[in-house]
């Protein structure tokens, strides 16, 4: 604030202070023309209502003497007298570094025994899949759910099976937590709608889903064109983030006409890199808990 | 000053209502007129660049739908909301909204620093239907975006409006809006503004305490 705008707040504190102060001091002592009936002499409704004179309560000068008290040591102690910082030198961005430091500081042992495991052993603490299951529902459910079961809209995985894109352990999940992980597989509408139709009988016949094998076949050596991802044997590629065809887990689908739509237009799945929205210590408990999400805690290797 | 001073205000309710409007204009002219006066100082920061125009069509949009009626794009100075929402805002972040989007009123999360949190695509299904990628969502879809093109001209017209108003837009920037809004609709703006939302514009102490805070195993 510029020294015109401090003066000017100056001005105003002194002058609302000034003048409810000077009442205050005054209005008890201030001599009343009393009229011989005791009253002020003024009369409302004709008469009617006429105004007494009596002495202002205990309680009510008690209870303004205290405001005037709070108001001045506030003034004192707190910013609000112009530019003066007040005698504690309190600010809001003061305050909120205290609080944050002081919840750190409450964190920081818990934390710190959460950093010496790997995940793959946080993931049966307690205390790690609490802290995690907060920090997943409040960043990472709005795609794959409070459950963790994905959403198939958006190509979010299900998180509680055993079927990782890229790759499900500690490491690998904590990865794709902190720089995200961005999926592309290119359209195929080039090869032709017939194509398209056989090489989707092809794939669902790849997990034994039902399908026409004539079509199938006829789609088979077509299928060298997506090897280069999905491998020969169609069992995926993790170093890629290609899902493994052979098993019944679809992120986009398992369908005809999904697999078709996926073949013909291709399919881009983004999640967002989440450092540094979270610390990596933060990144380290959520991973815990994602890898806690598709290992009953009877198979904790713990 | 004698009784009959006060005798006189007492007996006059129009002396009587002037000067009580007076002491209790006191605590605004003090509080409000200081920082109203000085907002017109503040200086966009390092970063901070005017939007652009697909952006600046999302912006639009989202004043007309009322999206300020349940979103705030303010985080205070509280631990509970940097905690959520990340770093406080700044009144130089919001240098080039007008109006701007602050107050602490939410039905819905705060938006201040929404961008890149979700992916392009799951803020297009949200929009259309929020119930599709959050169950328990209670806001109203918006699925006409999709179908709304954009008008590049009357873009252009808001550009030199805020020109006037001191946004730096430059003429080629105006002259390549409708180069930039080609073949795209509402909801393609929307997103564009959602996800550009607090990117790149925290206050430089932050990308610094950020950074201290993920080097500390301690750090919430």
């Amino acid at each position: 604030m510029s020294t015109g705008w401090s003066l000017w707040v100056m001005f105003l504190v002194v002058l609302n202070l000034g003048i409810t102060l000077f009442l205050f001091l005054w209005g008890p002592r201030a001599k009343i023309p009393t009229q011989p009936d005791g009253t002020s002499g003024h009369v409302w409704a004709h008469g009617v209502l006429r105004e007494g004179v009596r002495r202002l309560p205990m309680w009510w000068i008690v209870l303004s003497a205290g405001m005037f008290v709070v108001g001045f040591a506030y003034l004192a102690l707190f910013p609000g007298f112009g530019n003066y910082k007040g005698l504690l030198g309190w600010t809001s961005h003061g305050k909120l570094a205290r609080d944050v430091a002081a919840n750190d500081a409450r964190l920081a042992p818990l934390m710190e025994r959460f950093g010496l495991y790997p995940v793959e052993q946080l993931a049966g603490d307690p205390a790690a899949q609490q802290m995690g299951k907060v920090l997943f529902e409040d960043n990472c459910a709005a795609c794959h759910q409070r459950s963790g079961k994905g959403n198939v809209l958006l190509g979010a995985p299900d998180l509680t099976d055993g079927d990782w894109l890229y790759g499900g352990d500690g490491k690998a999940i904590a990865t794709s937590i902190h720089d995200g992980r961005s999926g592309v597989m290119p359209p195929w509408a080039s090869l032709g709608e017939d194509n398209v139709k056989h090489l989707a009988q092809y794939v669902l016949s790849l997990s034994g889903a039902p399908h026409d094998a004539a079509q199938a076949a006829a789609g088979q050596p077509l299928f060298a064109t997506c090897a280069a991802c999905h491998g020969a044997d169609g069992k995926g590629n993790t170093a890629l983030g290609a899902p493994n065809l052979t098993d019944k887990v679809w992120l986009h689908g398992g369908s005809v006409a999904e697999v078709e739509q996926t073949i013909r237009d291709g399919r881009q799945g983004h999640m967002p890199a989440w450092s540094p929205r979270l610390s990596d210590a933060q990144i380290h408990v959520l991973a815990a808990y994602v890898y806690h999400l598709s290992h009953a805690d009877g198979d904790d290797p713990r | 000053m004698a009784y009959r001073h006060f005798e006189a205000i007492e007996k006059h309710a129009g002396l009587l209502g002037i000067l009580t409007a007076i002491m209790v204009s006191i605590g605004g002219l003090a509080e409000i007129t200081p920082l109203f006066m000085e907002a017109h100082a503040v200086k966009a920061p390092p970063g901070v660049q005017p939007y652009d125009p697909l952006r600046l069509a999302g912006k639009d949009i989202y004043v007309r739908e009322g999206c300020y009626l349940c979103h705030s794009q303010m985080i205070r100075a509280l631990r509970a909301e940097t905690e959520r929402y990340g770093h406080f805002s700044t009144a130089a972040e919001s240098v080039y909204d007008r109006p701007f989007q602050w107050g602490s009123k939410r039905t819905g999360p705060d938006l201040a620093r929404v961008g890149g949190k979700y992916s392009d695509d799951w803020q297009r299904v949200h929009l259309m239907d929020p119930r599709k990628v959050v169950p328990q969502s209670n806001m109203p879809g918006y699925p006409w975006l999709a179908s709304q093109k954009l008008d590049a001209a009357d873009i252009q017209a808001r550009m030199r409006t805020l020109r006037k108003l001191g946004d730096p837009y430059s003429d080629a920037e105006i002259a390549g809006a409708p180069a930039a809004l080609e073949g795209k609709t509402e909801l393609d703006a929307v997103v564009a503004y959602l996800q550009g939302l607090g990117i790149r514009n925290e206050p430089a102490t932050a990308t610094a305490a950020t950074a201290a805070r993920a080097g500390q195993a301690g750090a919430p």
